[in-house]
């Protein structure tokens, strides 16, 4: 923290130099944003970087909204000609650029008293902080409180239904023309492992779901291939769309709360970049009765009060950047407690920025309410599948258990064999 | 000054017309012959003509060509060059994805151009054989060549929606509901839902090269065999057909070339999944360079390789085997 407030004093110094030689003209940054597509966040980073402009002459700004695909494609070729923005969106599941070499630590620039401590490591690395982590989020069951109602199952007070009470929920859905789980796949290389991968966590506890998760566990253990048998049960049963193959995110944000309706959605809780837009834009509609339960408890697991954490869109300096000063001064002004807790009113959603919520006035208070019992008093394990896998064993991933598993195309045996031949180390 | 006051009555350029052989006028008299042809032109003012394509080619084609070949030797992380010799090719071999990918682009490149064509050449004879509407379906026919590869594959994945696409509607509809089915989710399918969409954009263009050289045919061999009492089925067959031999084997070979390379529709419409089963060559390469986690340009730019010494001999191979009765020009 000392370090970082002692380089913000530099800073200012400079920047009171420069002001004082009068004729020096501000210099201009360039920055990357995610989230083109959702208004909230957009606005958030909007806002920051114009107080940013308007807190000093120094440092101008050239922000640009770019969808995380693109930035990442771009930012790869361009961070090797020295091409790349001063500042861009980066997650911690694109390892690459800090082993590469081309982010600049931002302790330097960053007091990191100001950022929560579970966040930080996601981005660490030899003891220093490589990313400002403004978005997180915890993976969470929603479900539509009137449909799951009516299909004759009841929520029980502590938000998880058994593994019994689950399957029962599918199997009620499927019977009255209700897709038990909204999913889709169609662009995104996660959601379709969200259930099973909760449903291990919750079964193996958080050391031994780590270990699956780095190559340790084998996919044939007798937890995972019970967990598995039971996942593969519920595709049977049809707990998916048909369409889910196909189904984009934003499509399956739509088919749960709008067209057709589903009974439950597992996402991420960012779930409230799209869900709390307007109505008329893809939102959720007025009086949508939206509940969270916890993904269910397996039989015998290990740890039923286990969910994940984690760290998603967060702001990097280029290290072959011209104006890393600026950069740096930019995150700095970030990374307040004020900030934090504009985010989380705006946007609805966590932040590894941090926050007072006793300052935090929504209009979502209820959703905001739910979510916080639904996290509490439970133990977090840092990370999704992701996070953790690279390479080949990435791609397996999204291809077996994202895609072809809960479509229902290859069986346990046949999904175990894939996932161990691309992650387990021998 | 008209145009014919500037020739002579040799047809000579007036220039040369004043200066007969032996004359003194001779030398000047070639100077605007040596210029008109081309062939006698000095090294430097071709030069001066050929550099800025030239220029470009070596910078956007060759340059980037010789690079991959150059990089496919190297593995490369972060701003680090490793020579690793062979190793990107030995590990290439044992690479099964690759070989999935090599095994649907293949059939994607051998089987799908027969479509394409015979599709285009149906619509080209529909037109020829004066279908009604006959100027509106040649545009309509044409219009998906002119559509962009991403509202093509927005388009048929609703066409394909398991929900409410009209594939399956119509199949329903048809009482058929029993074959309905997820046609990009399903391996079994995928890969032909994407040739099929494929085709649909690109048999318009096949149909104006065909309807082209099917007006460009002697119209007396046609005549003759109508004389002959030569029915339109025979006349298909034994005339018009192989007379459009070397037509059909050019966009044949084109339709090859393209979808040897063939990336965007799939990459839109599947990512090459599910199960790997629309997985290119072109899509493999792509993740490998930028979806792989990693910055290591040499093995994908070894697939790169590869696959373009694939391309070129499987091009050469068929002009072989074509040229043997045809020549063939693209």
């Amino acid at each position: 923290m000392a370090r970082g407030t002692l380089s913000a004093a530099l800073f200012g110094a400079g920047l009171l130099a420069a002001g004082s030689a009068g004729a020096a003209e501000p210099t201009q940054i360039t920055m990357w944003s995610n989230w083109p597509d959702e208004p909230a966040k957009k606005e958030w980073v909007t806002a920051r970087v114009r107080a940013f402009e308007a807190a000093q002459k120094q440092c101008t700004v050239k922000l640009s909204f770019i969808p995380k695909a693109d930035i990442y494609t771009q930012a790869k070729s361009a961070v090797r000609t020295g091409q790349a923005p001063d500042v861009f969106y980066m997650e911690p599941d694109q390892p690459e650029f800090l082993a590469g070499g081309f982010l600049e630590p931002i302790d330097a620039y960053v007091d990191l008293s100001k950022l929560e401590d579970w966040a930080k490591p996601a981005w660490t690395q030899k003891g220093k902080v490589y990313g400002l982590p403004v978005e997180a989020y915890t993976v969470e069951l929603y479900y539509n409180k009137d449909k799951v109602k009516a299909v004759g199952v009841e929520v029980p007070a502590s938000a998880q239904l058994t593994q019994d009470g689950f399957r029962d929920l599918v199997r009620k859905g499927v019977a009255a023309g209700v897709t038990p789980v909204s999913q889709g796949v169609g662009d995104r290389p996660f959601p379709g492992g969200l259930l099973l991968f909760e449903s291990l966590l919750r079964k193996l506890g958080t050391a031994d779901y780590g270990r699956l998760l780095n190559g340790e566990l084998s996919f044939k253990d007798p937890r995972v291939a019970e967990t598995m048998t039971y996942v593969k049960e519920l595709v049977d049963l049809g707990a998916y769309p048909k369409s889910f193959a196909t189904l984009k995110l934003g499509e399956s944000h739509y088919y749960f709360y709008q067209n057709p309706g589903a009974l439950t959605f597992p996402d991420p809780s960012w779930f409230t970049g799209r869900a709390f837009a307007p109505a008329a834009s893809g939102g959720m509609p007025d009086g949508f009765p939206l509940g969270i339960m916890q993904f269910p408890a397996m039989d015998g697991g290990q740890c039923p009060t286990c969910k994940t954490l984690a760290v998603a869109g967060s702001f990097v300096i280029y290290a072959r950047g011209k104006n890393k000063d600026c950069a740096g001064a930019l995150l700095a002004s970030m990374a307040t407690v004020d900030n934090g807790t504009k985010w989380m009113e705006q946007v609805s959603l966590q932040t590894g920025l941090k926050s007072d919520p006793s300052k935090i006035k929504s209009s979502h208070e209820d959703y905001f309410r739910e979510l916080n019992a639904r996290n509490k008093d439970v133990t977090y394990f840092f990370g999704t599948p992701l996070l953790y896998y690279r390479a080949k064993c990435a791609e397996t991933y999204t291809q077996v258990m994202n895609n072809a598993f809960p479509a229902g195309l290859i069986s346990v045996k046949d999904a175990a064999e894939r996932m161990d031949a691309a992650c387990l180390k021998s | 000054m008209t145009p014919e006051a500037r020739v002579s009555q040799e047809g000579r350029p007036a220039g040369l017309a004043a200066a007969g052989p032996g004359t003194a006028a001779a030398p000047r008299a070639r100077a605007p012959g040596h210029l008109a042809d081309p062939r006698r032109t000095s090294g430097l003012v071709l030069a001066v003509f050929i550099a800025p394509a030239l220029l470009i080619y070596a910078g956007l084609t060759a340059y980037p060509a010789f690079r991959t070949i150059f990089d496919s030797f190297y593995t490369i992380e972060g701003l680090e060059r490793v020579p690793v010799g062979l190793a990107n090719y030995r590990a290439l071999l044992a690479d099964e994805t690759f070989w999935i990918a090599v095994r649907n682009t293949f059939v994607w490149a051998f089987v799908a151009p027969l479509l394409d064509v015979a599709t285009g050449l149906l619509l080209a004879l529909a037109l020829y054989a004066g279908v009604p509407f006959g100027r509106f379906l040649r545009v309509a026919w044409f219009a998906p060549v002119l559509l962009s590869y991403v509202v093509v594959a927005i388009l048929w994945m609703w066409l394909y929606n398991y929900d409410w696409g009209v594939v399956n509607v119509a199949l329903r509809g048809l009482g058929l509901g029993a074959l309905t089915r997820s046609w990009l989710g399903d391996p079994s399918t995928a890969l032909a839902a994407l040739i099929v969409t494929h085709a649909w954009k690109w048999a318009g263009f096949n149909m104006v090269v065909c309807l082209a050289a099917i007006h460009s045919l002697p119209s007396e061999v046609l005549e003759a065999s109508e004389l002959d009492n030569c029915g339109w089925g025979a006349k298909l067959r034994h005339i018009i057909v192989p007379m459009l031999r070397p037509t059909l084997l050019n966009l044949y070979v084109l339709a090859f070339i393209g979808k040897m390379k063939v990336f965007d529709l799939v990459w839109i419409m599947t990512g090459g999944g599910p199960l790997w089963a629309t997985e290119t060559v072109s899509t493999y390469v792509y993740k490998r360079a930028f979806n792989w986690n990693t910055f290591d340009l040499g093995y994908p730019s070894a697939i790169a390789t590869v696959w373009f010494g694939v391309v070129c001999a499987a091009v050469i191979l068929l002009n072989r085997v074509f040229r043997a009765r045809e020549r063939l020009e693209y």
